[in-house]
């Protein structure tokens, strides 16, 4: 193997990343390279960040879960009905916490102990955690009076980082809270026995069965974390839009999945990352760009495509 | 002239030679037996007969004209038939459809199967092997394991105008049928002889054998030997054909006798497809476990390893009550288990050799049961890298990258990092190249000295003689009797794993 298409696969994505940034930049020479620009990219992509993050916890043993999403709206959901329930902001939010924890639990009973192909499973408990949702709420988006202004304002602020250019730049609260997740995440992965054991598991799992791994305990351990992760999306997102909708978080499971693949070999938190920030850069620049939402899905569809193809076809090489 | 000639055959897996130079030619007209111990490279050579693995080199010739067999496609033009060792049934298609597998179905109309030709077709494939108790139209799910076969057999016999039958190769054909199937079997054989057709058989049961073949080819350590009319020789002959080979040169000799004391005593064991069945092994020394394929053997050591749901009245690790509780349980406990299949069973291949050799033991590696330390790891896999003798760039090097002996001797660290008290060997050195095995009989030896205790299941004849203090026999999941391994001929032993007399000494 020579040692140019070597670089390419391993580094093709980010070298695709950087051309899609000077593609933009070039064509939005006023806003696209700013501070405030990046800044606002990282907080829309803090709660796609915190999905993926999670996602990339059972993908690493060759699982995945399509019921984040629905995780994701389910936990906005129980936050708020808390709220008018009257409970204070930190209960509410540990609760919602709680049951992403619980609900990713239900899901790694369903695949470690019963058996059940990940994707069958948790395509199911995506309709069920989704019904549930639904149920709660009574259908509606609950807003409003019943939000306390303390969690709406939260996902407004943010950390002062001084001033560029004569205005205030800060760094918004939730990027500050998936910067934490991801490197949560990344200690998990990569420098603790948990991690290195789910990469045994996905690596071989009846080696790392008959060296002793756990690989039930540790698949129900790690489908709760990535149900707790999406749970934290969920109510990240009710923060930043002061309100819990049923179906809110339906378009993170897509997105998050697209991420973990858009750049891998194995799937780590690193290429986890540029393909999250890939896909929001994408988004943000056409957006500027004034293109029309549905062609930038086409677009978006399309670059996956094209990545993927280009990291199999490399591989296929080898 | 032969029908069909195979010369000069080589072929190396990465680097490890399978075949070195076999010749194998069979006459119209004749069954003839393939024949030779696991690992001597008798499915290497079906496979390169079949189209389905390309030789390094050789001369191949059909009715004395070169032939390629380069594709299943080509060698089914020429007239080859196979049935392979492994079952392969659609079970939820019938009887009929399951015949054609991988055949044109005959059609109506240009597009419509034929339903009714279809089966009058299969119909006459079973009528070859006399069989007309099984209706075409049934599930195969319905069938008995052995009619089962009977149909997988009968797939050879469809009878195709535009590429006539012209060798059958049978790879352990009986191994699921009973005496009256294996019979029937055997007239149809005969049949096939009578008309001028071609059978090479492939099997263990030297007995068949002896009554069913007219020739035999014996494959040895990717050597061919051409035992001539099996009318001529005896049964011991053939053996001596089989395993023939210097026995003391090839194993380290050990450095001191076991110790009186007991490391392991199981007894009343119990388990799917074993036992009832005792066994012990004392400090240092190595329990070797013979027996043909399928014995019980690996059920047995999964069963010790707790991997395996089984009872047992006494079981003792040392001195204490042991109680299997799982792979994991196993290892903190210090038993060690280096599984048969290195590469689906023993290593994370895409992971370093360091990763893999504390896999096992890696809370002990890890700072505070929880925070990694590969630096640790590393000098830690370097040095028993070291004493296994392991061949690596480095221990960050990907087990994937590492040859076959390399592999094994990276799953034997992983057995070894714990010191472990009870060594759980199933067929240690299949696929290893000749160095690396003397490597390993090395570890093992070192190892015993120290006081561990081994039971090592083999098929391998000369080395459970030439490695073990004792060798137990399992036949049908039982152990039927234990013998010293000094002084065993591989014969006796042979004859021993089949359950029949040894012939009188001298």
């Amino acid at each position: 193997m020579s040692a140019v298409p070597n670089l390419l696969r391993r580094y093709g994505t980010l070298l695709g990343f950087a051309l899609v940034i000077l593609v933009f930049w070039v064509n939005l020479p006023e806003t696209f390279m700013t501070a405030r620009n990046w800044l606002n990219i990282t907080q829309q992509l803090s709660m796609l960040m915190v999905v993926a993050a999670g996602m990339t916890i059972v993908m690493v043993m060759g699982d995945f879960d399509l019921s984040v999403g629905s995780t994701a709206s389910l936990a906005g959901i129980v936050v708020a009905v808390l709220f008018t329930a009257g409970y204070p902001v930190w209960a509410a939010v540990s609760l919602g916490l709680v049951v992403g924890l619980l609900v990713g639990a239900f899901n790694g009973v369903l695949v470690s102990l019963i058996g059940i192909l990940p994707f069958v499973a948790t395509l199911a408990t995506l309709t069920i955690f989704s019904g549930l949702a639904f149920i709660l709420s009574g259908g509606k988006t609950i807003s409003g009076r019943a939000i306390p202004e303390s969690f709406g304002s939260f996902a407004r602020e943010g950390m002062p980082l001084g001033e560029w250019g004569g205005v205030a730049i800060t760094l918004p609260n939730l990027t500050i809270v998936a910067i934490v997740t991801v490197l949560a995440v990344w200690v998990l992965l990569e420098q603790t026995t948990f991690g290195r054991r789910l990469y045994a598991i996905g690596g071989n799992i009846e080696a790392a069965h008959l060296s002793g791994v756990a690989v039930r305990r540790l698949k129900l351990i790690a489908f709760s974390l990535t149900g707790g992760s999406a749970a934290l999306a969920g109510i990240m997102y009710a923060s930043r839009v002061a309100s819990a909708n049923p179906t809110q978080g339906s378009g993170l499971m897509l997105n998050a999945i697209a991420a973990v693949f858009l750049e891998h070999d194995e799937p780590r938190i690193f290429a986890t990352i540029v393909g999250v920030l890939i896909l929001g850069v994408l988004d943000n620049g056409l957006a500027q760009m004034s293109v029309d939402s549905y062609v930038r899905q086409l677009l978006v569809g399309g670059i996956i495509l094209l990545a993927v193809a280009a990291s199999s076809i490399s591989r296929r090489r080898r | 002239m032969p029908f069909l000639s195979l010369r000069d055959v080589t072929k190396a897996y990465a680097g490890v030679p399978a075949l070195r130079g076999a010749t194998l030619t069979v006459e119209p007209g004749e069954i003839h037996a393939l024949m030779g111990e696991n690992g001597a490279g008798k499915s290497t050579l079906i496979k390169i007969i079949a189209g389905v693995v390309a030789p390094d080199s050789a001369t191949i010739e059909v009715d004395g004209r070169s032939a390629a067999l380069d594709s299943p496609a080509a060698a089914h033009r020429l007239g080859l038939r196979f049935i392979h060792q492994e079952m392969n049934v659609v079970p939820a298609l019938s009887v009929a459809e399951n015949i054609f597998i991988g055949r044109r179905y005959p059609v109506r109309a240009g597009i419509l199967v034929d339903w009714r030709k279809l089966e009058a077709t299969a119909r006459e494939a079973l009528a070859r092997l006399g069989i007309t108790h099984i209706d075409v139209r049934r599930k195969m799910a319905r069938l008995s394991i052995g009619d089962q076969m009977l149909v997988r057999l009968s797939t050879a016999f469809l009878s195709e105008p535009d590429a006539p039958a012209r060798l059958y190769v049978m790879d352990e054909p009986t191994a699921a049928l009973t005496a009256e199937e294996s019979e029937r079997l055997f007239r149809a054989l005969r049949d096939i002889r009578a008309a001028g057709g071609s059978v090479l058989y492939v099997s263990h049961r030297l007995d068949e054998v002896m009554a069913l073949c007219d020739r035999a080819t014996v494959l040895r350590d990717g050597r061919s030997i051409d035992s001539g009319r099996l009318s001529e020789i005896t049964h011991d002959d053939l053996v001596a054909m089989m395993i023939g080979r210097k026995v003391e040169e090839a194993y380290p000799k050990p450095a001191s006798a076991p110790s009186p004391e007991m490391a392991f005593v199981v007894e009343g064991l119990r388990a799917a497809g074993i036992g009832p069945l005792g066994l012990a092994v004392r400090k240092g020394e190595i329990l070797g476990i013979a027996g043909l394929a399928n014995a019980g053997q690996r059920e047995l050591l999964r069963a010790l390893f707790g991997d395996l749901a089984m009872s047992a009245t006494t079981i003792r690790l040392g001195s204490a009550t042991y109680r299997p509780g799982g792979p994991h349980h196993a290892w903190r406990k210090g038993i060690a288990y280096v599984p048969r299949e290195r590469r689906s069973e023993g290593l994370v291949l895409s992971r370093p050799i360091y990763e893999n050799v504390t896999l096992a033991h890696l809370v002990d590696h890890s700072i505070g049961g929880t925070l990694l330390n590969p630096r640790g790891e590393r000098r830690f896999a370097a040095s028993l890298g070291d004493s296994v003798r392991l061949k690596a760039r480095d221990t960050g090097q990907r087990a994937l990258e590492l040859s076959g002996g390399n592999q094994q001797k990276v799953v034997f660290a992983r057995a070894l990092s714990g010191n472990p008290r009870l060594l759980l060997l199933d067929e240690p050195t299949r696929g290893v190249d000749v160095g690396a095995k003397f490597d390993i009989y090395t570890i093992i030896r070192e190892m015993t000295a120290k006081g561990m205790a081994v039971i090592l299941v083999s098929s391998d004849l000369p080395e459970l003689i030439g490695m073990c203090d004792r060798i137990a026999v399992m036949r049908s999941g039982s152990i039927t009797e234990t013998v010293e391994a000094h002084g065993l001929t591989e014969e006796a032993l042979l004859n021993r794993c089949y359950g029949r007399p040894a012939p009188v000494a001298a």
